[in-house]
C-alpha cells in the first residue's frame, strides 16, 4: 500500500471574493441585518466550492432561513440581556437569562459542531455527527471543574479529550474519524509558543530601553501639555480623561507593538495546533497530515492585519483567502478509494448552537 | 445545449462524467443515467464566482458543471433569470455602489447617523434609565473624587441664579457644588441634566457677578442637550463592532486602540458643539462671551505654559480643542 498524501487546493481569488465580500456588507445594511444569513451561505459556499481533494470540491448546503431564525433568537436573549441588565437594572432577570444561557452551553456547543458538518458534504455525501449531548455536559462539567481547581493547568488534557469529543464522532457517510492525539505533545506546543514569545518580549524589552531614553528627553515638555488638556466639559471625570495625549501616543505604540505580537502569537498557535490536530486525525485508515510552517502563518498573520488596517478594510476579502489558502494547501490526505463512502443522507436540526458561536466570536476549531 | 459535469448519485460518493443536454421543448435529459426531466423539476444554484455550478434533481442526484457561461446562456435562453446576487456581484457599477453604500453607511453612522440614533434612543429608553446610569456614576465619583463644597453662601446663590435663569422651565437639571482637589477647575455634566461644579474652577474666575461660570454651566448644558454622551457611546460601539469584524477579532486590545483615536476627536467636535450652544445661550441671556474667554485665558496662563506650542500630536489627540482656539473661538463673539 502506497502512502499517497495529495494536498488541498484552494482556487479562490481575492478578486472574486472582494465583490460577494461587498455586496454581502452593502446589502445587509439595505435590508437592516436580515441578508447577513445569506450573506453567510454565499460566503461559505464561496469558500467550500473553492476547497478541491484530488479533483472534487466541498459543498456548503446550509439553508439561509433557518441560520436567520437561529441569529433571530440569539440577538433577541441577547438584547434583552443588555436591556435588563444595563438599562433597566433589573440584575435579577439579567443574571438569569446568564444562568439559563450557561447551561445550555454544552447543549449549544453540540449544535454547533453538528450544524457545521451536517451542512458540509463532499462528493453530495454530507458529514454526521453522533456525538451525544450527554456527553458534553459530562465533559464540561468534568473538565470545567478540573481547570477550575488546577488553575487550568490541565488545559491541554481537556483540550485532547474535547478533540477526542469531537472528531471521534465524526463521520464522512459511513467512514468514521479518528483522533489519537498525545496530551504530551499539546503540553509541549504551549512551551514553545512561551518560549517563542518570550523571546519576543526580551528583543521588545531592549528595543523598548533604548527607545524610552529619547523619551525621557522630551517628557517635561509633555506633563505640561497633559495639564492643559483636561480643562472643562468631561462627560466623566475620571482620571484616565486627563491624559489624551498619552492615550493618543499610547495608542500608536500599541498598533505597531501590539498588534504584531497578538497576531503573531495567533498565527503561531493556530500553525501549532493545526499541524497537531491533522497529523493526529484519520478517517477510517486514511490519515491526514499538516505540513503547515509555524512562521510562515504567524507573517501571513501579521502582515493581514497591517493591510486590513493601511486599506481601511478593503483588503479584508484578500487576507482571508490568503490566510486559508497557505493553511489548506499545507493540509493533505491520503485515501486509497475516494468512491468507497456511502451517504446517510441530509438531515436538519437547529441552528441557534451555530449562531451563537458566530455571534460572541467562539471558535470551537473543528 | 450540451454541457459537461459531474454526477453524484446522493448514495455514495462516486463520481461520474455526464454531459446534461438541454432540449429546446424545455427539457434536461442525461442519457447515461437515464434522466430526461422538465426543466422546472431541476434546481440550478445561483452562479457564485466562478465555483462549479450545482444543478439538483429531484430523486437526490446533483451534478455539477465548470461550465458556468454556457448555463448562463441556457437560462437566458429559457427566460429564467440570474441569480439576483450574482448579477450585482459581477456588474462593475453595482459592486462600485456597494462600496460607496458601504463607506456612506459607516460614514453617516460616526457622524450625523449618531445623533439619529441618540435621539431616537433615548426617547426609547424610558428616563429613569438615563437618571439610574447617572446617579451609578455620581455615587462613584461623590466616593472617589468629590468632596463638600467650600464656597461662600453668596458664591453659591450667585451661581445658582444663573444655573435657574439657564434652565429655565426645565427640572431635570440640578447643579451640584463641589471640591476635588483631584480634578482641578472643571465642570461635567451627566446625561440625567446632573452638572458638577468645582470648588477649583470658582476660584480661577475673574468675575464678581460670575458671568465667566455662567459660561461654562451653558457649555455643560450643552453636553447634556445634544445627547454627547449617549453619541459617544454609539459611536464607540460602532466602531468597535466595525473593527471587531474587520479583523475578525473581538480581542480588547485590537477593538480599543481604534476607539482611543477615534473618541479623542469626536471630543473635540463635541466639545466645539457645545461651545457653540453656549455662545448661543449666552447671547439670549444677554450675556458678553469675553467673561468665558477671560475664565480660559486663565487657565491657559495658569495650567498650559506651551498651550500655543500646537504640535500636530497634541492638535491631534487632545482630547479638547486647544484651548487658544476655544479663547479665540469666544472672543469672536465680543461684540
Amino acid at each position: 500500500m502506497d502512502k499517497e498524501f495529495k494536498h488541498f487546493e484552494f482556487h479562490g481569488n481575492a478578486k472574486e471574493y472582494f465583490r460577494i465580500w461587498i455586496v454581502n456588507i452593502a446589502l445587509t445594511i439595505l435590508t437592516f441585518g436580515i441578508y447577513s444569513a445569506w450573506a453567510k451561505v454565499r460566503t461559505n459556499r464561496y469558500m467550500y466550492a473553492n476547497t478541491y481533494l484530488n479533483g472534487s470540491n466541498f459543498e456548503y448546503n446550509a439553508d439561509p432561513v433557518r441560520i436567520l431564525i437561529g441569529r433571530i433568537i440569539v440577538f433577541t436573549f441577547y438584547i434583552l440581556f443588555i436591556i435588563f441588565g444595563q438599562h433597566l437594572m433589573m440584575f435579577e432577570v439579567a443574571a438569569g437569562i446568564a444562568i439559563l444561557a450557561f447551561l445550555a452551553m454544552p447543549w449549544l456547543i453540540r449544535q454547533a459542531v453538528s450544524f457545521k458538518l451536517r451542512n458540509t458534504s463532499y462528493r453530495h455525501v454530507p458529514f454526521r455527527y453522533v456525538g451525544r449531548t450527554r456527553d458534553f455536559y459530562a465533559f464540561f462539567l468534568t473538565h470545567g471543574l478540573l481547570n477550575i481547581f488546577t488553575l487550568f493547568l490541565a488545559f491541554p488534557f481537556s483540550y485532547v479529550r474535547f478533540k477526542e469529543l469531537v472528531l471521534r464522532n465524526s463521520r464522512y457517510g459511513q467512514g468514521e474519524f479518528d483522533f489519537k492525539g498525545k496530551v504530551q505533545s499539546v503540553y509541549e506546543i504551549y512551551f514553545s509558543i512561551i518560549g517563542w514569545m518570550m523571546l519576543v518580549a526580551i528583543a521588545l524589552g531592549v528595543v523598548m530601553a533604548l527607545l524610552s531614553g529619547i523619551a525621557l528627553e522630551s517628557s517635561g515638555v509633555g506633563l505640561e501639555s497633559i495639564a492643559s488638556s483636561g480643562m472643562l466639559g468631561d462627560e466623566n471625570a475620571n482620571a484616565e480623561d486627563v491624559a489624551p495625549m498619552v492615550t493618543g501616543l499610547v495608542s500608536i505604540l500599541m498598533i505597531f507593538i501590539y498588534l504584531p505580537l497578538i497576531f503573531g502569537q495567533k498565527g503561531l498557535s493556530d500553525a501549532y495546533f493545526s499541524n497537531y490536530v491533522r497529523n493526529h486525525t484519520s478517517l477510517e485508515t486514511a490519515p491526514f497530515r499538516g505540513d503547515i510552517n509555524i512562521f510562515k502563518l504567524a507573517w501571513i498573520s501579521i502582515s493581514n492585519v497591517f493591510a486590513i488596517i493601511f486599506s481601511l478594510g478593503l483588503l479584508y476579502p484578500w487576507s482571508q483567502i490568503r490566510y486559508l489558502k497557505y493553511k489548506l494547501e499545507h493540509t493533505s490526505f491520503s485515501c486509497q478509494d475516494y468512491e468507497q463512502f456511502e451517504s446517510f443522507g441530509y438531515e436538519q436540526g437547529t441552528t441557534v448552537g451555530e449562531e451563537m458561536m458566530d455571534f460572541f466570536d467562539i471558535d470551537i476549531g473543528l | 445545449m450540451i454541457i459537461e459535469a459531474l454526477l453524484y448519485d446522493g448514495k455514495s460518493s462516486k463520481e461520474h462524467k455526464v454531459e446534461i443536454e438541454f432540449t429546446a421543448n424545455r427539457r434536461v435529459v442525461i442519457l447515461s443515467h437515464d434522466i430526461d426531466v422538465s426543466l422546472d423539476e431541476v434546481e440550478i444554484e445561483s452562479r457564485l464566482g466562478n465555483t462549479p455550478r450545482v444543478i439538483e434533481f429531484d430523486n437526490g442526484i446533483r451534478c455539477k458543471s465548470k461550465e458556468n457561461d454556457k448555463i448562463d446562456k441556457v437560462l437566458k435562453k429559457f427566460g429564467l433569470s440570474k441569480s439576483k446576487a450574482y448579477k450585482i456581484e459581477s456588474s462593475l457599477g453595482l459592486t462600485i455602489g456597494s462600496v460607496l453604500v458601504t463607506i456612506g453607511f459607516i460614514w453617516f453612522m460616526l457622524t450625523t447617523g449618531s445623533t439619529y440614533t441618540a435621539n431616537a434612543l433615548a426617547s426609547i429608553l424610558p428616563k429613569s434609565t438615563l437618571d439610574k446610569v447617572s446617579d451609578i456614576t455620581m455615587e462613584q465619583l461623590e466616593d472617589n473624587y468629590l468632596h463638600p463644597s467650600k464656597l461662600s453662601d453668596r458664591q453659591k446663590r450667585i451661581i445658582q441664579g444663573h444655573f435657574d435663569r439657564l434652565t429655565k422651565g426645565e427640572t431635570n437639571y440640578k447643579l451640584h457644588f463641589r471640591s476635588s482637589p483631584q480634578i482641578g477647575p472643571n465642570a461635567f455634566a451627566l446625561p440625567s441634566g446632573d452638572v458638577v461644579l468645582t470648588d477649583q474652577l470658582v476660584a480661577l474666575s475673574q468675575d464678581d457677578d460670575f458671568r465667566d461660570i455662567l459660561g461654562v454651566l451653558a457649555h455643560e448644558k450643552g453636553h447634556v442637550v445634544r445627547k454627547h454622551s449617549l453619541r459617544i457611546a454609539i459611536k464607540t460601539g460602532i466602531s468597535g463592532a466595525i473593527i471587531g469584524y474587520i479583523t475578525g477579532d473581538v480581542s480588547v486590545l485590537a477593538s480599543t486602540i481604534p476607539t482611543v483615536l477615534i473618541n479623542s476627536s469626536y471630543s473635540r467636535e463635541f466639545e466645539h458643539e457645545a461651545d457653540e450652544y453656549a455662545v448661543k445661550e449666552l447671547k439670549m441671556m444677554n450675556v458678553s462671551t469675553e467673561y468665558i474667554a477671560k475664565l480660559f485665558e486663565m487657565l491657559d496662563k495658569k495650567y498650559g505654559k506651551d498651550g500655543n506650542s500646537s504640535s500636530d500630536i497634541m492638535g491631534m489627540f487632545a482630547s479638547h480643542p486647544l484651548t487658544s482656539e476655544r479663547i479665540d473661538y469666544f472672543k469672536s463673539y465680543i461684540k
